[in-house]
């Protein structure tokens, strides 16, 4: 059977990605683990696992250079690739949500300044509301944009809502919550699909213990 | 404001040349050959053709990614995104009094300013494809499935590739069965053609109060199969439409048996793309070393009648460009791809008139000759 490949991305969803890896019995060795190797091999050999940033898990696997991939919800729906979203697989849980300085209801502007690093997002849902928007896309601390004035609302991901408030922002609106999923590309699926829904199902056996639980 | 420099070439656009343009070229042969050898007969459609057309063709959306200009009556004009279209107007209209049935070839570059994905690089791309009208049931659904897996091993590529066959009337069966608003069948479409399996049993289960049809469903969509997954779908699907569509595969199914072909194919319930141009079997090819499908095809029965004539119709066309990367990145693309210029003659000589001469009597042999300019002495 061919070797899988399988893109990570980096940071925040790394650990948790990793872990649900190994109880599913796909675990990385103590010097894979140890080493920064950007591509390393499972213990197993059957799969090669990449370290690639957030965005980029996407475009790996849309171009099959990667077969499958573990990426949030938030960054799927901004880079809207053509994937194969077979499983949620309930890690790294957060909110995509509108936010504003407390008090502060921007609704009330005729037109937003929205500060983000999800451009893609926040036009689609400004846009479907009718609400002009002008987007402001930065790359880090977007919660400080309007602190300063620099944006009238930000649209970022929230996971406990601690930056925010300790910045004097409220959540306006949900727009999404967003979870890790897996992707797969859709030529590796048809052309790799034993090897693939072997991954699926030793994922999905884990999921199903922590459901019982 | 600064120019862009004529150096810059448009995003999407892209020179070939060498041995990429040279296998690009022996690919296309060996494609129009096949198809020649099945008696169909090239066609060659004009590169600017109205909106209008692709719009009835394609549908309003995928019509509109094209190049758009203006006539000078001010209709809108499209460069060409798609060759099926054109074919079915020409079928309609041209050959309507031709005898039946029709079957057309074709190697055409096709255009669009909006690509589908961001894989997608390319704006401009070619597509090789066959069109066989006024003929319907199985019989010819396989005649062009036995065409692609001829073109297939001809390419040399017999054991890295996979032909995956669905129904687009099992899928209208069921929405129809659901009595669902277009929305929500969009919404069942997609969840199925990106496997959210969890999802999608969650969608289900707000139409169907049985809980086991509706896991028994969406397995059905997960995971390509053989023969097996129309048993399985058998057990899970009553309604007349789609039970009709499962037969029409069955049917396909066992001649593919018959032709020991079963090694190429799966059934794959989860194909559901590109529902409003089939009406029945449809099909896409993908090949090892190919991220995206290298083809695609299927039965678009009502798209003649847009044009005045309802009939019967199949085809399926390949994209050339996909094909080549694949052949390129393997030893056997060098096969392909020979005819360098290395085993050219080198003609060389002080005078003009004789020097043409020797490399005209070499090329009545059919020789392959190559001037030499640098040994030419003083």
């Amino acid at each position: 059977m061919a070797k899988l490949t399988i893109a990570f991305a980096k940071g925040r969803m790394q650990t948790e990605a990793l872990a649900l890896m190994e109880r599913a019995g796909i675990g990385m060795s103590e010097d894979a683990r140890n080493s920064r190797r950007l591509a390393v091999e499972d213990e197993s050999g059957s799969y090669r696992f990449i370290f690639v940033k957030p965005s980029d898990v996407p475009v790996y696997v849309e171009h099959g250079t990667a077969d499958c991939g573990i990426v949030g919800r938030d960054v799927l729906m901004e880079s809207n690739a053509d994937l194969l979203q077979p499983l949620d697989l309930r890690i790294s849980c957060c909110r995509i949500a509108v936010a504003a300085c407390a008090g502060a209801i921007p609704s009330e502007l005729g037109a937003l300044r929205v500060a983000t690093k999800y451009p893609r997002i926040a036009a689609a849902h400004f846009g479907a509301r009718g609400i002009p928007v002008e987007i402001i896309e930065l790359a880090g601390s977007v919660e400080l944009a309007p602190v300063l004035g620099l944006a009238d609302a930000i649209v970022d991901v929230v996971e406990t809502g601690r930056t925010l408030s300790e910045n004097g922002l409220d959540i306006v609106e949900v727009i999404a919550n967003s979870t890790g999923r897996l992707v797969v590309n859709r030529a590796s699926y048809q052309l790799e699909a034993e090897a693939v829904s072997r991954l699926i199902n030793a994922l999905k056996g884990v999921l199903k213990e922590d459901e019982s639980l | 404001m600064m120019s862009d420099p004529l150096s810059k070439i448009p995003d999407g656009m892209r020179y070939y040349f060498g041995k990429e343009a040279r296998l690009r070229r022996s690919i296309e042969d060996t494609v129009m050959q096949v198809f020649a050898g099945w008696s169909y007969e090239e066609i060659i459609t004009p590169a600017v053709d109205y909106l209008a057309l692709f719009e009835r063709g394609m549908g309003r959306d995928e019509a509109h990614r094209a190049f758009l200009f203006t006539d000078r009556d001010g209709r809108l004009l499209a460069l060409r995104p798609d060759v099926t279209s054109s074919v079915a107007r020409a079928a309609a209209t041209l050959f309507a009094k031709q005898e039946r049935p029709l079957r057309f070839c074709y190697a055409a570059p096709v255009f669009r300013q909006q690509t589908q994905s961001r894989a997608e690089w390319r704006r401009e791309s070619t597509q090789l494809g066959c069109e066989f009208i006024g003929a319907g049931g199985g019989q010819a659904d396989m005649e062009v499935l036995v065409i692609a897996t001829e073109i297939f091993e001809r390419l040399e590529l017999s054991g890295d590739y996979r032909i995956t066959i669905n129904s687009v009337e099992i899928f209208n069966g069921i929405s129809e069965r659901l009595a669902l608003a277009p929305e929500a069948r969009e919404k069942m479409r997609h969840l199925i053609d990106i496997r959210d399996a969890a999802e999608l049993q969650r969608f289900l289960s707000r139409y169907e109060t049985d809980e086991n049809d509706c896991r028994a469903f969406t397995r059905l969509t997960q995971l390509p199969g053989k023969r097996k997954l129309l048993d399985d779908a058998r057990r899970v699907i009553t309604n007349e439409r789609s039970v009709a569509a499962i037969n029409a595969l069955e049917e396909l199914w066992s001649i593919i048996e018959e032709l020991n072909l079963v090694e190429h194919f799966e059934i794959d319930f989860g194909d559901v793309s590109g529902l409003d141009y089939y009406t029945g079997l449809t099909f896409k090819i993908y090949a090892k070393g190919a991220g995206s499908r290298v083809g695609a095809g299927g039965r678009y029965d009502l798209l003649t009648a847009n044009f005045g004539k309802t009939e019967p119709a199949i085809g399926f066309m390949l994209e050339l460009d996909a094909l080549t990367d694949v052949l390129l990145r393997r030893e056997r693309g060098g096969m392909l791809a020979a005819n360098s210029d290395l085993d050219a003659t080198m003609i060389t000589g002080n005078e003009t008139a004789p020097l043409l001469m020797k490399a005209k009597e070499r090329r009545q042999r059919n020789e392959r000759v190559r001037i030499d300019l640098k040994r030419r002495e003083p």
